[in-house]
């Protein structure tokens, strides 16, 4: 639900008054920025395994950040503890990177402008309680069993979380954000003479748990792993080598996430590590393709009201028909770059630092008719679902794995393929782009992010493309 | 409240006994609290620094079911004031009554737990509370090891820093049979990162050491030169022809062949039909050469440990011997399952349920040199570095995105990019050929090269 209302007020955890003190002595006056960042946070979760709901788990996660930074450098304390000397103490290791000198003047802790919220501020699992969720996995248990005598397992969870988060900035600017993220998981394991294959399917986002239990999605899903677990039983040798590549839409846009995404986060850049350092205002993709990073999108897994640093979210036009035009930008890396920050400062939680990160990355649709592009293959992969990813944003070199994908021959396909990594690099493979279908679908809110050992749950989307040339892990030569 | 290393066995059993008071019959509770520093270096200025004070309680609570059984859940918070603590309790116990009893369900007493002797021994063979770094110590480390990677060549031309980490845990477990044992833990690392060539021929590569103590670190020079030189070994590479290849991988990337092992002979996992070794227990799964052990203290090993994640004294398991594989990896409910034998594998952190995992892998070496081996096998590919997750946990089918150097004539020719390797770990593992004598650890797993064939490469 997307409201032009602020969250409620929501109180903070800590006594205004320690956190003032907190943040005086944190700062010292020639600090470039500095923030406090105050979470608590709920994750349930429930699991089905072997036609038994047993994994029942629970926890609650809270502490605060303190940052300091100063130039190129960042000063950071975290702490589990809420009492006084605890956060004082991490407001004086925060600023050991500058050197000893006056503090700011005292500041009184106010609240920022309201910003607009993209999803409820409530605990998504409200109104679901423990009982229906399991009801809800068992049922969805015995519908997969249904579905076909070959299925062996069936795994199943529901999890849900709530974070209310504080930010409080250098000038006493205080900025909440509460934050619902849902997500059910369904994976079966069936069998066949012998032969075991695995399916899987999944979907969420920032709403109420109740969207996920009520209705056809969570049935949707089983079907989903199910026809894949028993499509894989067919699959054939992948090929291996270079060969044109049609990707289908949504969750395939992780080519994007991998491909470029990474190599378009500030810190990158500004540090000169990026292979896309050097490429602003340039060609890094074929004409026609329009990238973009939107983490304003009502309810998305990816979507926040504002950043972890309550910089209001964006829409980033990373790529306009081809030309690069944009990095992601947290508040440090933009002020060094002299740029704008891009609402894409983004931390896993208290307990880690501030990074540039993507939120919802998709490309544009085109005006090619997805059949038409399949249709184009004279020999090659048809790739429609897809595993994790992987890139090294220095050489370019991208990975990403497939879970569904067929062998097309003379436009037509011909057989499911076993799972390959397929190969490129993020510099050119856009550029190799040659048909963009008019069928945009973002991903059904599975994605999650890993970048210097920090997780945080992201979108992607993409039409069905052509890349004329991409290499293929395949077992067959 | 804070948790310290004092009040954890008070917290524990305050814990246990709200558990109890709310109705459960069986509780068991782990408790950790951490500090960290840390602290980057990039080009020769501090690019941050951090300090960690974490502390947490985890609780896994059984009842009985009406229905007759065990059932059970688990919680943890981060909030061990006494309200925080009560209320933790309160939680686990309702979710455990909508849990489904399970009759196989081990409750957390009667244990194989190490006797008072045993953890007094322990405490002192093992007494790590303190990495031997302060701030300024990890600073000087972290300054000198990327001052020396950014002069390695004129190759080098950028960096993305140095990083000296130090800190200590205090972890304590109770289970409510009695048990009760705490011990602490302590560690520094060192790494740096650098980058050679420029534009699109950029090439970055690491390197990178934990040990128990700063003294035990190897020096800093050991990784900036090892970090440096591998970045510019790796400049203008090459792609290959797509075809069968023989494989040298090094210790670095053959250490990923080991977690799939353990990955497929987790004993949950085989319970669960989703390993592609469920059916091959006391099968030669590798060739007669090769022997593997789970070794929970071992002087070198940053796992080792003497008792699990539910109380139960670690052992030494003979994972593979001759080739052959002996055990699974179980906690007291898969070894119940699976009619076998514990192993001492329960792992477990605040969050979740309790999984499986081993102390210190080890992978003994085989006599021949690296050198030998490239030269022994003539013509294939060294693979140093391996990414994506291109790995099916069921079948066993793997295609993962690889770099390295080509293998000419027995020796290494240059550097090749862009290229995948492709099979099913089974044939893997039974196609090893040769290892090597190189035994490399990296915290908690040793592992040399290792040569495999008739895995297919796609490149151009």
């Amino acid at each position: 639900m997307l409201t032009n209302n602020s969250p409620p007020p929501c109180p903070l955890p800590i006594a205004l008054e320690t956190l003032q003190s907190v943040l005086s002595s944190l700062l010292p006056a020639h600090a470039d920025d500095g923030d406090l960042y105050i979470e608590h946070s709920t994750s349930e979760s429930l699991a089905l395994e072997e036609g038994r709901v047993k994994h029942v788990s629970a926890s609650t996660h809270q502490g605060m950040g303190a940052r300091v930074i100063k130039g190129e450098s960042a000063g950071h304390a975290f702490t589990d503890c809420f009492d006084h000397g605890a956060l004082m103490q991490a407001g004086k290791s925060a600023r050991a990177i500058a050197e000893s000198g006056s503090s700011i003047a005292p500041v009184s802790i106010h609240s920022g402008k309201p910003t607009t919220s993209l999803y409820q501020a409530v605990n998504p699992s409200d109104g679901v309680d423990f009982l229906q969720r399991k009801t809800l996995l068992e049922e969805l248990d015995a519908l997969a069993r249904s579905l076909d005598p070959r299925v062996l397992q069936v795994f199943a969870n529901v999890s849900s979380s709530f974070s209310d988060i504080h930010i409080i900035r250098m000038d006493g600017c205080h900025i909440h954000d509460a934050r619902p993220l849902v997500r059910l998981n369904i994976s079966v394991v069936v069998e066949q003479n012998g032969k075991r294959e695995t399916g899987s399917a999944g979907g969420g986002g920032r709403f109420a748990l109740s969207r996920l239990t009520a209705g056809d999605q969570a049935k949707r899903l089983v079907r989903e792993a199910v026809r894949l677990a028993l499509l894989n039983l067919d699959a054939h040798d992948t090929p291996a080598g270079s060969m044109p590549v049609v990707l289908g839409p949504g969750w395939p846009g992780i080519l994007l996430h991998e491909a470029i995404g990474h190599g378009l986060e500030g810190d990158f850049n500004r540090k000169g590590s990026s292979v896309f350092a050097d490429k602003m205002g340039q060609r890094v993709a074929a004409k026609g393709i329009t990238v973009v990073d939107d983490g304003t999108i009502p309810e998305r897994r990816g979507s926040l009201s504002v950043d972890d640093e309550g910089t209001a979210t964006n829409r980033t036009v990373l790529i306009e028909d081809g030309i690069l035009t944009g990095y992601l930008m947290d508040k440090q890396n933009a002020r060094l770059m002299g740029m704008q920050a891009t609402g894409n400062g983004r931390r896993e939680s208290y307990a880690h630092p501030v990074l540039p990160r993507m939120t919802n990355t998709f490309m544009l649709a085109g005006n090619d008719n997805p059949d038409d592009i399949i249709a184009s293959l004279d020999r090659g992969i048809y790739a429609v679902n897809f595993g994790g990813g992987q890139v090294d944003i220095t050489s370019g070199k991208f990975v990403f794995t497939t879970s569904e994908a067929y062998y097309v021959e003379n436009g037509k396909i011909q057989y499911p393929v076993k799972g390959a990594t397929l190969i490129g690099a993020g510099h050119e493979v856009l550029q190799k782009v040659s048909m963009i279908g008019n069928d945009l679908e973002l991903d059904p809110g599975v994605g999650t992010c890993g970048k210097g050992g920090q997780s945080v749950p992201v979108g992607v989307g993409l039409p069905t493309i052509r890349i004329d040339d991409l290499t293929v892990g395949g077992t067959e030569t | 409240m804070s948790l310290t290393i004092n009040s954890i066995a008070d917290q524990s059993s305050q814990l246990i006994e709200a558990a109890k008071q709310y109705g459960a019959i069986h509780v068991d509770a782990l408790a950790v609290c951490d500090t960290g520093d840390s602290i980057s270096i990039r080009n020769g200025q501090v690019e941050s620094v951090e300090r960690e004070d974490a502390q947490g309680i985890g609780l896994r609570a059984f009842v009985e079911s009406p229905a007759g059984g065990l059932a059970f859940a688990t919680a943890s918070s981060s909030d061990v004031s006494e309200s925080g603590l009560k209320k933790l309790a309160k939680q686990v116990v309702a979710m455990a009554r909508i849990s489904e009893p399970d009759p196989d369900a081990v409750p957390p007493v009667g244990a194989n737990h190490p006797g008072m002797d045993e953890l007094k021994a322990w405490q002192a063979k093992h007494n790590r509370s303190d990495a031997g770094w302060n701030l300024e110590l990890a600073k000087a480390a972290a300054l000198e090891c990327e001052q020396l990677a950014r002069d390695y060549s004129s190759l080098i031309s950028n960096s993305e820093g140095a990083d000296a980490c130090f800190g200590n845990s205090s972890v304590a477990y109770a289970s409510s049979d009695g048990f009760f044992a705490e011990y602490a833990k302590a560690s520094a690392s060192l790494s740096v990162s650098v980058i050679a060539g420029t534009g699109e021929h950029m090439q970055r590569d690491y390197a990178w050491h934990r040990a128990f103590h700063a003294d035990d670190l190897h020096s800093p020079q050991t990784i900036a030169e090892e970090a440096a030189s591998r970045a510019t070994a790796r400049l203008n590479p090459g792609s290959m022809e797509s075809g069968e290849s023989m494989i040298i991988f090094e210790p670095r990337t053959a250490t990923s062949l080991l977690g799939h092992l353990v990955g497929a002979i987790n004993g949950r996992s085989v319970l669960q039909q989703r390993s592609f070794l469920a059916d091959s227990l006391n099968q030669s799964i590798f060739p007669d050469f090769i022997n593997i052990e789970d070794h929970p203290d071992h002087p070198d090993g940053l796992g080792n440990r003497l008792f699990d994640g539910e109380g139960t004294r670690c052992t030494l398991n003979n994972i593979i011997s001759d080739g052959k594989l002996n055990t699974f990896l179980a906690d007291r409910y898969v070894a119940k399952r699976l009619g076998q034998a514990e192993t001492g594998s329960a792992s477990r952190g605040l969050t979740g349920d309790i999984g499986i995992g081993s102390s210190n892998l080890i992978w003994q070496p085989g006599n021949s040199t690296q050198a030998d081996m490239i030269s022994s096998i003539g013509h294939g590919v060294l693979i140093t570095e391996l990414i994506g997750f291109g790995v099916n946990a069921v079948t066993g089918d793997y295609s993962r995105g690889a770099g390295g150097f080509l293998i000419n004539d027995g020796k290494i020719s240059h550097p090749v990019q862009g290229i995948t390797i492709a099979g099913n770990l089974k044939d893997m593992f039974a196609n090893i050929e040769l290892i090597g004598s190189d035994l490399t650890w990296f915290g908690s797993s040793a592992v040399p090269s290792i040569a495999i064939s008739g895995m297919t490469i796609a490149g151009e």
